[in-house]
């Protein structure tokens, strides 16, 4: 990002948008918004949510000067450690960042405001839990009128929790694509017709379809006075959208790697000396931020996270990401992230301009990446030169703690039973020649009682 | 008429529509709960707690 403008992701709301100077994260509010920032800010919601942890804390920057003439005032919002996209959470983790929406929508409405948008992107995962950080998205509740954000949360969160616990859960991708949320039509269709007998997903999502087509080409003024949603009556849809969603689940079973540390190869005290290097390495480099990258459930996130670093454990299959999460939460764990991402084809830049929301690698690079047991998989299953491997590590870390398994290692071997071996250059001394060129190799560790290697480098 | 500015994002013609049904629906049993929460308050019973009010566990 530049240093001086307007963040790229916040421009469509009137509001107020964020901007950084000097590397501080500030957000400029609005004179048109001035008087819903001060019921929000005396009203006593600001502080129930703070205190709740639904809303980012923030402090007025009266010394930095508004960005433009509608500016009001500047406050500087505390930073999420790492910002992700509905697109990259687990099933769980889309559910608590509706369900958050849906409380902290509740707890508006005793206080007189309402959430003028229902964005996921206004969501991010703070301390281990969804937070709203769009200080500029309520406004004052005007008895009668209806939720404008309606139609909006089901799109984002109803539709794809819907598809992801009735259809498949790897459905939420549709998210990758329609950066406004699923279409409810579209949602309609794949759902199955089961779903027709569940009276939230009936009204929510196949009956509102219906509605929007019907009504494409007709306009509605949401002021009319007939059109009046009554306070009991904007609590009982609240109510019922929590309801619906309280009843999705999806339960983590038989996908990719689930069960894989039950089924590995390695011996106990393999593991706990890969673990033991990990955290020693972690301790003496002190990163702030720690990408894993193939971070399964998470238990080398957790030892890097052990020492102080906000770690990020990105894995491809969504079953791996959702126990993890759901260990984050009842461990009430605040320095891990997981997310699901095919390194293979990571998150790219989407949106307008394709600058509305950042790719996988925009995101970096990290003072230090984990790449273990995870080589094999990106330079035999998925035909990755290791000089590209190389170059790719390089391009996202400072630090690459990284995991050698070489041909003959029974994991490998089972890669290549099914195919042919193309891969002469996948030996130790191929690899050690790639990433050289690449890289500093400061230490190297033969992993106890196994074949592998764990090597600690820094990027040139 | 009460004056309300428009929304800045468009809330969508069948959305406020299906919304405004639903709603009158849905109402009426937040209604019929409040009636009934405060005639158990005449004979004594005390009000549930509001869970929403100290943490979110969701």
């Amino acid at each position: 990002m530049p240093d001086t403008g307007q963040l790229s992701a916040s421009f469509r709301d009137p509001s107020g948008f964020l901007f950084t100077d000097k590397g501080i994260l500030y957000r400029q509010i609005n004179r048109v918004y001035s008087k819903d920032y001060a019921r929000l800010m005396d009203s006593g919601l600001y502080e129930r949510l703070v205190k709740a942890g639904l809303l980012i804390p923030h402090v007025e920057a009266g010394h930095v000067s508004v960005k433009s003439d509608a500016g009001f005032k500047v406050i500087q919002p505390e930073r999420a450690p790492f910002i992700s996209y509905p697109y990259e959470w687990s099933f769980s983790q889309l559910k608590d960042a509706a369900l958050a929406t849906l409380s902290i929508q509740k707890r508006a409405l005793k206080l007189d405001m309402s959430l003028k948008d229902a964005s996921a992107y206004n969501i991010q995962f703070v301390r281990g839990r969804a937070t709203l950080i769009d200080t500029l998205s309520f406004e004052i509740y005007k008895e009668g009128r209806p939720w404008t954000a309606y139609k909006q949360f089901c799109q984002h969160f109803l539709a794809p929790l819907a598809l992801m616990s009735c259809s498949d859960v790897r459905l939420n991708q549709l998210l990758r694509v329609y950066i406004d949320g699923v279409p409810l039509d579209l949602a309609s269709e794949l759902l199955p017709a089961r779903t027709r007998l569940n009276f939230g997903l009936l009204t929510h999502i196949h009956i509102h379809a219906g509605a929007q087509k019907r009504y494409s080409d007709k306009t509605v003024k949401p002021q009319a006075n007939a059109l009046r949603v009554s306070r009991h009556a904007m609590t009982g849809l609240i109510e019922s959208l929590e309801n619906t969603i309280a009843k999705l689940s999806w339960k983590p079973a038989g996908t990719e790697w689930g069960d894989y540390y039950e089924n590995t190869n390695y011996t106990d005290s393999a593991f706990e000396h890969k673990k033991n290097l990990v955290s020693e390495w972690a301790l003496e480099k002190k990163p702030a931020l720690v990408w894993d990258l193939g971070g399964n459930t998470g238990v080398f996130s957790r030892e890097a996270a052990s020492s102080g670093a906000f770690t990020v454990s990105f894995d491809i299959d969504p079953a791996a990401v959702e126990q993890n999460y759901r260990s984050v939460k009842s461990k009430k764990e605040q320095n891990i992230l997981p997310l699901v991402v095919d390194l293979t084809n990571p998150s790219p830049s989407i949106g307008w301009d394709n600058r509305e929301r950042d790719s996988f690698g925009a995101r970096g690079p990290v003072d230090m990446a984990l790449a273990l047991a995870v080589i094999h998989h990106l330079a035999i299953s998925n035909n990755v030169p290791l000089p590209q491997l190389s170059q790719f590590f390089a391009a996202h870390c400072k630090w690459l703690v990284i995991e050698f398994v070489p041909k003959s290692d029974s994991q490998v071997v089972k890669l290549l039973t099914s195919r042919e071996d193309i891969f002469p250059e996948y030996t130790r001394e191929g690899f050690e020649s790639a990433f050289s060129a690449r890289f500093k190799i400061h230490k190297t560790e033969a992993v106890r009682d196994s074949e592998r290697t764990l090597y600690l480098m820094e990027a040139q | 008429m009460h004056f309300a500015p428009l929304p800045y994002l468009d809330p969508g013609s069948g959305s406020i529509i299906i919304q405004i049904l639903l709603a009158v629906l849905l109402g009426l049993g937040v209604a019929l709960r409040a009636s009934w929460s405060r005639i158990k308050s005449l004979f004594g019973a005390k009000p549930k707690a509001d869970e929403d009010d100290d943490s979110n566990d969701a």
